[in-house]
């Protein structure tokens, strides 16, 4: 918080007209925490987007598989996303510019270009794999995937088209405060705190061992918990919320406590896939685990309608908000890249091109799932690959913009502590894609 | 940005929301051009370039036959 002492301003009480919409208070505390729930926003957003509907699938399935043996693993993952995003925050902070542009001006057209059509291929990919899911949980609900699934895209490009950045900030937290359910539910599916709290804090081999089918969920979860799309995501949130360097240590928490959230939503989705295991699911012949099966199963035996409910209403929130953040960082990007006006404080009409590769992503990844068999399973593990390989070149140019002193200065480079950190994170991630994108490409 | 606008015994404090404040210098990399480098880290990003065409090329060459397979089983 940069306090300025004012002293035309002294003893004159608040008679003089206070900055435009600023708001006064009479205490430092009061103000800090003013400030905090003005900034507060991208972190969160982006950890909570996180756990989108593939994850949700990822996180019950390691829990059906594996039941609470693989928790110490996000513990482990909490500060390799918190710091890795922490850069983003700095350089959106200090630049006031997105990702894409920032790679685009420091590394030149090849590596610009390059970046910017991965992020628009994974991120595709991966939105289709959002709209998938939400025609499933329709179907599994009732409702026709072919009203369902045009119904939600039409929502998500209304919430993002009204020309202010706080509407959609506010709409999005909204789903993100919805993840408190995940919480309510993992309650009565648990077994109580000793046994989840235990494998946190004391690594234990996933039931069965390390086998190649753990060591590829594990990879699946590493993926699912830092993504390329977040990195381009934050930077540009920040840059369009006009965050000041003054905020930077409120933004620096807003991403701590996201990192912390997102981690404990997805341990409570570990265990209701760990209660699906324990209640002895039986899967229909030819089918693989998914959260729409396991809502059925724990509905009906013993939890009831209201866990079955909210558990597939959870698993579209997740859609919904991984589908919205993961096309704005596409627009975002493209809106930098080609110079475009790109803000959610725009009219459509003052940023046609931004909306519209907005609206385009939302509509074409929709549109595809209507599709009668569309190949999905080709799109989820071609997501799974392009995404694993993209991951590890993309937190490198991070690491390299977050080095350059003679754009950032001593204020904003990383100190070598987060050198250190940074370069174990980026070999871990390196190792675990090539794995993991071996792993793919040789199965038959 | 909080503004203290008087001092003791009755403290104030102005907050401004980030969108609504007066916008500030940010760091500009338009004059700047492209980064400077070292010859190993100049090397580093040819052989990420040349990794990242490799895997490009076998990711699509793993989906094309993918799909092949799923149009004729």
């Amino acid at each position: 918080m940069n306090l300025i002492k004012n002293d035309n301003f002294a003893n004159k009480g608040i008679s003089t007209p206070p900055p435009p919409k600023g708001r006064v208070v009479r205490s430092r505390w009061t103000s800090r925490l003013l400030l905090f729930l003005m900034v507060v926003g991208p972190g969160v957003i982006v950890m909570v987007a996180d756990n989108d509907a593939g994850a949700v699938s990822t996180y019950t399935q390691a829990g059906y598989q594996y039941g609470t043996t693989l928790f110490w693993l996000m513990l482990l993952l909490l500060p390799c996303t918190y710091f890795v995003q922490e850069m983003v925050v700095r350089l959106g902070i200090a630049t006031g510019e997105g990702h894409a542009a920032m790679i685009y001006k420091r590394f030149g057209k090849w590596w610009g270009v390059f970046s910017l059509v991965d992020l628009q291929v994974v991120n595709f990919l991966t939105l289709v794999t959002e709209f998938a899911a939400i025609s499933m949980v329709a179907t599994a609900m009732g409702v026709p995937p072919l009203i369902a699934v045009p119904f939600m895209a039409l929502a998500l490009i209304a919430v993002a088209c009204t020309g202010s950045y706080l509407r959609w900030e506010r709409a999005t937290i909204a789903l993100c405060i919805l993840n408190v359910v995940w919480l309510l539910i993992a309650i009565p599916l648990g077994r109580g705190a000793q046994h989840p709290v235990r494998n946190m804090f004391l690594p234990t081999a996933p039931l069965g061992g390390f086998t190649g089918d753990a060591m590829f969920l594990i990879i699946a979860i590493v993926g699912t918990t830092i993504a390329p799309w977040q990195l381009f995501f934050q930077q540009s949130c920040v840059a369009d919320k006009r965050l000041r360097f003054s905020d930077l240590k409120w933004e620096r928490l807003d991403t701590f406590i996201g990192s912390i959230l997102t981690q404990v939503f997805a341990v409570a989705m570990m265990i209701a896939g760990d209660a699906a295991r324990r209640h002895g699911i039986s899967l229909p012949a030819g089918k693989d685990f998914d959260p729409t099966l396991m809502a059925t199963f724990l509905g009906t035996h013993g939890f009831g309608p209201v866990v079955r409910n909210c558990i597939l209403l959870l698993t579209v929130d997740a859609a919904i908000l991984g589908a919205t953040a993961i096309s704005l960082s596409s627009a975002w990007a493209y809106g930098e890249v080609k110079g475009w006006p790109h803000s959610l404080e725009l009219s459509v009409r003052k940023a046609p091109g931004f909306y519209a590769i907005y609206a385009l992503c939302v509509a074409m990844a929709a549109g595809l799932v209507l599709i009668p068999k569309a190949p999905l399973e080709l799109i989820i593990i071609s997501v799974q690959v392009v995404a694993g390989i993209m991951l590890p070149s993309a937190i490198i140019f991070l690491q390299l913009l977050l080095n350059d002193k003679e754009l950032l200065g001593e204020r904003f480079v990383n100190k070598p502590w987060n050198n250190w950190v940074n370069w174990i994170i980026i070999i871990l991630l390196f190792s675990l894609s090539f794995i993991l994108a071996a792993q793919v490409l040789l199965q038959r | 940005m909080a503004v203290l606008l008087k001092t003791n015994p009755d403290e104030l404090y102005y907050v401004v929301h980030p969108l609504f404040d007066e916008p500030e210098e940010k760091i500009s990399a338009d004059d700047l051009g492209t980064m400077k480098m070292s010859k190993s880290v100049k090397l580093a990003l040819y052989a990420l370039r040349g990794y990242l065409i490799i895997m490009g090329l076998l990711v699509s060459y793993h989906v094309v036959s993918l799909a092949i397979h799923h149009v004729m089983p």
